[in-house]
């Protein structure tokens, strides 16, 4: 009766699933954050900013409890480094939700008019980098109920390749934001340029590395 | 009735109801586990088909393991085969609940070797053995889930090739799925014309039995398929290959594996129950005595009363701790062990179910189909392969010299 039990182990795609849900959740609240930031609203930005900090530490006990179950001893339909390395990508993801964060939380600083529009529109296509990435996860998922079926892995690259398409323009917004602020050099403090600066990196990095996570996917679902 | 006759009957039917508890999770698991199958239900199929399995199709292993193992003209006595079956029986069933408590995946088919090879050497020492059989059915299990795993493998490759990558998928499984219970009737057609109409060559076999039922389950399969499928489509298609054909399906392959179970295994606990047998009515040993009916349905009866009474709570267990496994995969898995026990049954090779089961399951993880497959259980079954004979030989050698001890 005990091979029966313990034959079959635990997939470990609900749980990456679960983790990317958490991660979306990240991004989510960053994102809702930095809106309050841009429209003044300072003491919500500063609880949002701690939510974002608290949402990042499940992910990371997600991410342990994951690391732990993926003993060297399992057969599964990918590779277990693969999924590992998934795993850091994707929780990279909401380390650099993470780290803008941290970055409004150590400065309260009004930002220019000119700056507020490519902010807000960097941390809308990072919600959306992460929200393809949660998509992503479940197609991978599919894909093996699926039994690698082209059809599905075609799917597969579709999101893949939103992502990287999210992730150029963020990098577009990023090079023209830096372009705004240098314009205006005379008129901001070097601290206000570093912190714009700054928030403006991490934010890029969020769907960065949502490429990454995704380049992993393809890996993965490889034949 | 002959005191003796009576305690080996007993002890012969205590062993086939330890097969029904704990086996049968091993042909049903995967059914139960993807809920193809409530619990009640897997008893119930269980029971029914282990014992039409033990009852119709479970002669020839008795007949190898009660006749290939010891050279029985070393044996004088023929009453040493009455006190050595019990002995054997003792020492398996000892072992089995001791192996099954602590978790380890061992065979009833090798536990019941092992406690007749080890009455034998406690009769007459190590030349009463015929070591050259010892070492073909060894290899037998260790190729049997080899071939299961090579089948299933195969096995889910084409389901995936036929009807997982298709556009229609349900479409396809509609018309794939009765080819494949066909195929799989060819087999129990093709088994039955000989095991019960006493047919002696398999290619007529094949044909006059075998390919028309396989014909005619695989037609019946497919009118029943488009009339119960289409009512409810979730719009997945994947949802609805496995819920809506392969659930049905897989409640088919459920009763093919329960079939090829009781076939293969009722001989564990019935082989020395019938070398008993024909020593007390007829004083008779080593020549080839047929093993009477009852004896079979004795074997049957004992596997299903085994099931209802623990092997029910057993499967329970299973159903809650596997939540992985999917109706395709539970088809592959399921059809290709049935199929390579059935076969080997044919063969006379007194093979492991429970080992084939296994092979099944990590051929289709190596073809990708499982998400996350436990490896250490494959280090467990070889090692249970060098540890059972041994083991049961001693506990049996042990009963067995106790026994002439006192007598």
């Amino acid at each position: 009766m005990q091979v029966w039990t313990r034959l079959f182990a635990k997939s470990p795609f609900k749980p990456l699933i679960k983790h990317a849900e958490v991660v979306v959740k990240t991004v989510e609240t960053l994102d809702k954050a930095i809106e309050a930031c841009c429209e003044g609203r300072y003491e919500e930005m500063r609880r949002l900013a701690i939510e974002v900090d608290e949402i990042e530490d499940m992910a990371d006990r997600i991410k342990e409890e994951l690391r732990d179950s993926l003993g060297p001893r399992l057969m599964m339909a990918v590779p277990r480094e693969d999924i590992l390395i998934y795993l850091h990508m994707q929780d990279k993801v909401a380390d650099s939700a993470e780290d803008t964060a941290k970055w409004l939380l150590v400065k309260t600083s009004k930002l220019p008019e000119e700056v507020k529009p490519l902010i807000l529109e960097m941390s809308g296509k990072s919600v959306e980098a992460a929200r393809e990435v949660h998509r992503a996860i479940i197609q991978m998922d599919r894909i093996i109920e699926s039994g690698f079926s082209d059809r599905e892995i075609e799917k597969a690259h579709e999101i893949i390749g939103n992502i990287e398409n999210i992730e150029k323009e963020v990098d577009e917004l990023d090079t023209k934001l830096m372009e705004v602020v240098f314009k205006q050099e005379e008129k901001l403090s070097w601290a206000e340029g570093l912190y714009i600066l700054n928030v403006a990196r991490t934010l890029s990095n969020i769907s960065d590395k949502a490429k990454d996570a995704a380049e992993r996917i393809r890996v993965m679902m490889s034949k | 009735m002959n005191l003796w006759l009576l305690l080996t009957i007993a002890i012969g039917f205590w062993m086939a109801w330890n097969i029904g508890a704990n086996d049968v999770a091993n042909s049903m698991g995967t059914a139960v586990g993807a809920k193809a199958i409530t619990p009640k239900q897997a008893a119930v199929i269980a029971g029914i088909m282990n014992f039409t399995g033990a009852y119709f199709f479970g002669k020839m292993v008795t007949e190898t393991i009660r006749k290939g193992i010891l050279y029985p003209n070393r044996i004088t006595d023929p009453w040493v085969f009455v006190y050595g079956s019990l002995a054997a029986l003792l020492a398996a069933s000892i072992w089995l609940i001791f192996a099954t408590y602590n978790g380890l995946p061992v065979s009833t088919t090798h536990s019941i070797i092992g406690g007749i090879i080890g009455y034998g050497i406690a009769y007459a020492g190590l030349g009463i053995v015929d070591w050259g059989k010892v070492v073909q059915v060894v290899l037998s299990w260790i190729l049997s889930p080899i071939f299961g795993a090579i089948m299933a493998y195969i096995v889910f490759k084409a389901v995936r090739r036929t009807i997982l990558a298709k556009e229609d998928p349900v479409k396809a499984a509609k018309v794939w799925a009765p080819v494949w219970l066909g195929l799989a009737f060819v087999v129990i057609g093709t088994m039955f014309y000989i095991k019960v109409l006493h047919g002696q060559v398999l290619y007529v076999a094949v044909i006059k039995a075998g390919v028309p039922t396989g014909v005619i389950v695989g037609l019946i399969s497919y009118a029943l398929l488009r009339v119960y499928v289409n009512r409810i489509r979730s719009g997945d298609p994947y949802i609805d290959v496995e819920w809506d054909v392969f659930r049905k399906v897989q409640v088919m392959t459920a009763s093919y594996i329960a079939l090829a179970h009781g076939s293969n295994d009722v001989a564990n606990a019935i082989g020395p129950v019938a070398a008993a047998y024909a020593v007390i009515t007829m004083g008779m040993a080593g020549i080839k005595v047929p093993v009477p009916k009852w004896i079979l349905a004795m074997g049957g009866i004992g596997i299903a009363v085994g099931i209802f009474m623990y092997g029910y709570k057993v499967m329970e267990t299973v159903g809650k701790k596997i939540t992985e496994l999917t109706n395709t995969r539970g088809f592959s898995i399921d059809f290709s062990a049935a199929t390579v026990i059935l076969l080997a049954s044919w063969l006379g090779m007194p093979i492991s179910t429970t080992h084939t089961v296994v092979g099944s399951v990590i051929g289709v993880g190596l073809a990708r189909g499982v998400k996350a497959i436990n490896k250490g259980i494959v280090k467990d079954m070889i090692i249970s392969w060098f540890v059972t004979i041994p083991v049961a030989a001693l506990i049996s050698a042990l009963i067995f010299k106790g026994m002439m001890a006192f007598l």
